[in-house]
């Protein structure tokens, strides 16, 4: 090996890049930690709070002495959201950083991308927050060729499900509203996740009056919040994570009447006050967990760790992260090594208490095979509102029994009732 | 009523689209520049005057006043930093330095890109509505801003008209679009005019990516497709032509809100190009170039 | 011919091809895999440069044909073709639509030519985008199959089909049709006098650049697992083939290989500084273009003849 370390510098050398690999083999000469990956791209909100709670996680893991003996070491890779970069990324991890597990991006389409490689590279690899079907079917399809893949969220027709659940609570039964119109961004979680609420929303009490799909591009929402007042839906049920700021500030600066629910990635963010000017104040979302409400016994102190480290409330990534490595850290320390297929083994016999929920996989016969699963007993999600600057937490009522509020502009149907 | 909402939601983003087209095709006519890295410009001054008005409580128009301010640097520094050091290069054949400007301006474009993402993420920003509020134009609600922003950007396109039919550095620029070889021989410093462009074009630049920070959010990621769409607009209208850009920016705009009001919100860039591919063929100066 | 080419430039291509031919035995596996896409890239840039440095032609769309190529094939796949067959359906493809792209667009001079293939990539870019149910959309279509799953293999497939597509771009660029493409580049009206079809010479060398730039595109899909817009079609790739070639050197097509490896090789290296790696890299190859015009290897090979 000697004879090819020195090849291979002399080969870098030569093109001008000494100074680099001088630095990079310093680094591989200590290989005692068990190196993790993450990628995802750092300056997103979404991507951010992976990033960050992947590092606490790996920290509260070395606190404790680490897995087996050995402490573990974080390498993070930014793929810009894109697949391509993701891919490359991917592969560096695997082939030439030599890491052991990989917690990766937010975004379906990229995920997807990096399952082939998870396959053909063999490496446990976890998404935190991609929600799309299609990466828990292709494991489902072919088992043994996908198993090293893991999805760390809710897969989008459960999602669907629990906007479904909780506009019953929250829309039908306090605000006695009747019709609902869909507005999600064209991408590979709103597929599943619309065909699902289409069939859901009604037998919750929501007849659905309009759906829009439109390009995660799109800038301006005018023509399609003016479409949507045309149908009358007494709510707009969203599907949104690549766009989050424009429709919101338009929403409120263009005064549209209707509130608006549903799933608002980025309104998951604390920052996403401050990035809109206060026009996210009412936006109803999906989210992880919520200031000051205790999932489990462990979703406040890891909050406040949050904070301490960053000065925010993560968004839910942040918790999905954090778990994510946690979980691969007790399967790697239950299965007393880093052999891929003992990991995945052990991954599938996970049963922990994480911050958002007990955290458990889907299995093999399931449908959403290796996904989170879902439940009273398991992770629900919450859905929370922006009020006055504030994430309030509106539902599961049981835990969060908070009114909602909306801004002046917004008419709900009891208001037109009261007119 | 739906005629009225298409007629008044595509009249100010139409306006938009020709703010931020005018600089770039005023830049291309009188000094040979296709500037790439317009986009950028037009972000830097979002992504700035958003920064100082949340974090120094300046208030939406001095936010506003300091993105412009920004746009207005970053312009002069693409000047001095990358146009002129091509322009004045030796090594380039005058041949070829077209396509040395639409390169570097590429590369600087991208620098701009990559490092106002570093700077600001890439979440999209919005700035505070200049005015906000919403008023009724014959039933349709339309916001305050928007309004506005087509008042605004049209006062603009006015005050420029002015400037350049009127002034004696406007007829200066005039001649140095057309014979600036004739305009040196008369003794006057070229130069001096190209300067006095890069003034222009930094501040409509400026403008325009404020308003449009206030209008519908800006992000570091939009620096690309802000230059392909005022490239697209100053293509169609014809290469260094102010009225044509106007008028381009117009079809552009409405057409667009058209297929997302008609047909369905994601074909929403479509037609527009379709209608550019067709002028490009059949009259490929644009609608009022010259050849 | 420049004398100074004949003696040295074949020895020390060859010793290229040697030591790029064996890397698999002493470069690991991560570094081959960033080899393997910047050959591709090697590709790109050479086609494009066939038709800039010599036919005078500024083409912004070689994502145009490069994403044919890609999609063609990977569709294809889709349809349950084998891949051989994905390839060579992605180069029909592509030339097709090269061609169709070329013979009404080269009436037009100046910059409106580089316009319309320009907007051609929009076109192909909102299409891929709107069709997303087929082509996957703004991030990509999953391929069935791929090339191999060996790194290796991997790497002698981009590294042979390099050679192969640099040995017939390099000598179509010093032969008769590179000839009577520099001349039209220069002069048009004189090569049109001296009794040449002008439009009839580009359009071949139109031709030619999609049939490169497909048949590289399709590879690379099967090599990735994706046809990705991002990595195929988006104008930042166009962008980064351009500036491959200005910077290895316009005019000499191998070059483009030059800045292809400098460009992904650079990039990828400098990832430990993170997204400002883009950054570093951009204004590395703006500070070549703009002191040293002529690129890498116009510098090396220009002044001892010119100068």
């Amino acid at each position: 090996m000697k004879a090819g370390t020195l090849w291979r510098r002399a080969a870098v050398f030569l093109l001008g890049l000494a100074l680099l690999t001088g630095a990079r083999a310093a680094c591989a000469a200590d290989n005692t930690p068990i190196k993790i990956g993450v990628i995802a791209e750092e300056s997103a909100l979404l991507g951010k709070s992976i990033i960050d709670g992947a590092k606490l996680a790996v920290a509260d893991i070395n606190a404790k002495g680490g897995v087996n003996g050995h402490q573990l070491e974080l390498v993070v890779y930014n793929d810009h959201s894109s697949a391509a970069d993701a891919v490359r990324a991917y592969q560096r991890a695997v082939q030439e950083d030599h890491v052991s597990a990989v917690v990766s991006t937010f975004i379906s389409e990229v995920y997807l991308a990096l399952e082939p490689w998870a396959a053909r590279l063999k490496m446990p690899t976890i998404t935190a927050a991609a929600a799309s079907n299609l990466i828990t079917k292709q494991v489902h399809d072919d088992y043994d060729k996908f198993k090293y893949v893991f999805e760390g969220w809710l897969p989008a027709p459960i999602l669907a499900q629990a906007v479904c659940d909780s506009s019953k609570d929250l829309f039908v039964d306090m605000l006695h509203m009747k019709s609902a119109a869909m507005m999600s961004e064209d991408a590979d979680w709103t597929t599943p996740l619309d065909a699902a609420q289409t069939v859901c929303l009604p037998k919750a009490g929501l007849q659905v009056v309009d759906h829009i799909r439109f390009n995660p591009d799109t800038t301006d929402f005018t023509p399609i919040f003016n479409k949507i007042e045309g149908a009358h839906p007494d709510v707009i049920i969203t599907g949104i994570a690549h766009v989050g700021v424009q429709p919101t500030v338009q929403w409120h600066d263009q005064h549209v009447p209707i509130p608006m629910g549903g799933n608002s990635g980025q309104a998951t963010n604390p920052e996403f006050w401050k990035t809109t000017n206060g026009a996210a104040d009412g936006i109803i979302t999906q989210t992880g967990a919520v200031p000051g409400v205790a999932l489990t016994s462990r979703t406040i102190p890891v909050a406040d760790e949050f904070i301490k480290a960053t000065g925010k409330f993560p968004a839910f990534t942040g918790f999905t992260a954090y778990d994510d490595v946690r979980s691969l850290a007790e399967a790697m320390q239950r299965a007393g090594s880093t052999d891929p297929d003992k990991i995945v083994a052990e991954m599938e016999k996970t049963k922990m208490e994480g911050t958002l929920g007990t955290l458990a996989f889907y299995g093999r016969d399931d449908t959403y095979t290796h996904a989170m699963k879902y439940g009273k007993d398991f992770v629900l999600g919450t859905f929370m509102q922006w009020q006055d600057g504030k994430q309030v937490c509106i539902w599961p009522r049981d835990k969060c029994p908070n009114p909602m509020k909306f801004p002046d502009f917004v008419k709900t149907p009891e208001q037109h009732a009261a007119n | 009523m739906l005629a009225l909402q298409i007629l008044v939601d595509g009249f100010a983003i139409s306006a938009l689209y020709g703010l931020g087209a005018v600089g770039f095709t005023l830049m291309f006519g009188v000094c040979g520049v296709l500037n790439l890295a317009h986009g950028g410009i037009m972000v830097i001054a979002a992504l700035v005057g958003w920064w100082v008005a949340a974090n120094y409580g300046v208030g939406p128009y001095g936010g506003a006043l300091v993105g412009l301010l920004a746009g207005l640097a970053a312009s002069f520094i693409t000047y001095y930093a990358v146009i002129r050091p091509v322009q004045r290069s030796r090594a380039i054949p005058p041949v070829e330095e077209e396509i040395f400007i639409l390169t570097s301006t590429l590369l600087w474009g991208i620098m701009l890109q990559v490092g106002l993402d570093y700077a600001f993420t890439d979440n999209p920003v919005t700035m505070q509505p200049l005015l906000p509020g919403v008023v009724r134009i014959a039933g349709i609600r339309v916001p305050q801003n928007e309004v506005l922003i087509a008042v605004l950007c049209w006062a603009v396109i006015g005050l420029l008209s002015l400037l350049v039919n009127r002034t004696r550095i406007g007829k200066q620029i005039l001649a140095a679009s057309i014979n600036p070889r004739a305009l040196t021989l008369l003794g006057f410093e070229l130069s001096h005019v190209y300067l006095v462009v890069w003034t222009i074009y930094g501040v409509l630049a400026g403008l325009a990516g404020v308003l449009l920070a206030s209008f519908l959010g800006a992000s570091a990621d939009n620096a690309g497709a802000l230059t392909a769409s005022a490239f697209t607009i100053v293509i169609l209208g014809g290469l260094g032509s102010v009225p044509g850009s106007l008028i381009a920016a117009y079809i552009v705009g409405y057409a667009e809100t058209l297929t997302a009001y008609l047909i369905a919100p994601t074909l929403r860039p479509i037609p527009a190009l379709i209608i550019l591919v067709i002028v490009i063929y059949i009259r490929p100066q644009g609608l009022l170039g010259r050849r | 011919m420049p004398k100074i080419l004949r003696s040295p430039l074949p020895l020390v291509l060859l010793a290229l091809v040697i030591i790029g031919g064996v890397a698999p035995i002493w470069l690991d596996a991560y570094y081959l895999g960033i080899f393997t896409v910047a050959y591709y890239f090697g590709v790109f840039a050479m086609s494009w440069d066939l038709l800039f440095g010599f036919a005078g032609e500024v083409n912004f769309g070689p994502t145009f044909l490069i994403g044919l190529g890609a999609y063609g094939a990977g569709l294809l796949n889709n349809a349950g073709w084998p891949l051989p067959l994905c390839i060579v359906g992605g180069a029909v493809i592509a030339v097709i639509g090269g061609v169709a792209l070329a013979v009404p667009a080269l009436r037009l001079r100046g910059p409106y030519f580089g316009l319309v293939t320009l907007v051609a990539v929009l076109l192909l870019l909102d299409f891929i985008v709107i069709f997303a149910a087929q082509t996957g959309g703004e991030i990509g279509m999953m391929v069935p199959d791929v090339l191999s799953v060996s790194t290796a293999v991997n790497y002698w497939y981009a590294f042979g089909f390099l050679v192969i597509a640099g040995a017939i771009l390099f000598g179509l660029s010093r032969s008769a049709l590179g000839l009577i493409l520099q001349a039209t580049g220069q002069d048009r009206v004189e090569a049109q006098a001296l009794g040449f079809n002008v439009t009839k010479h580009k359009v071949a060398a139109f031709a030619i650049s999609a049939l490169f730039s497909g048949v590289a595109g399709a590879m690379l899909t099967f090599y990735q697992g994706t046809a990705s817009v991002d990595q195929m079609v988006d104008l930042s790739i166009a962008v980064q083939i351009i500036i491959a070639v200005v910077f290895g050197g316009r005019r000499t097509i191998l070059g483009g290989v030059l800045g292809s490896i400098f460009l992904v090789l650079f990039d990828e290296l400098l990832r430990p500084i993170g997204q400002l790696n883009t950054f570093v890299v951009s204004g590395v190859a703006l500070l070549v273009i703009l002191f040293w015009p002529d690129g890498v290897l116009g510098y090396v090979l220009r002044p001892r003849e010119e100068r």
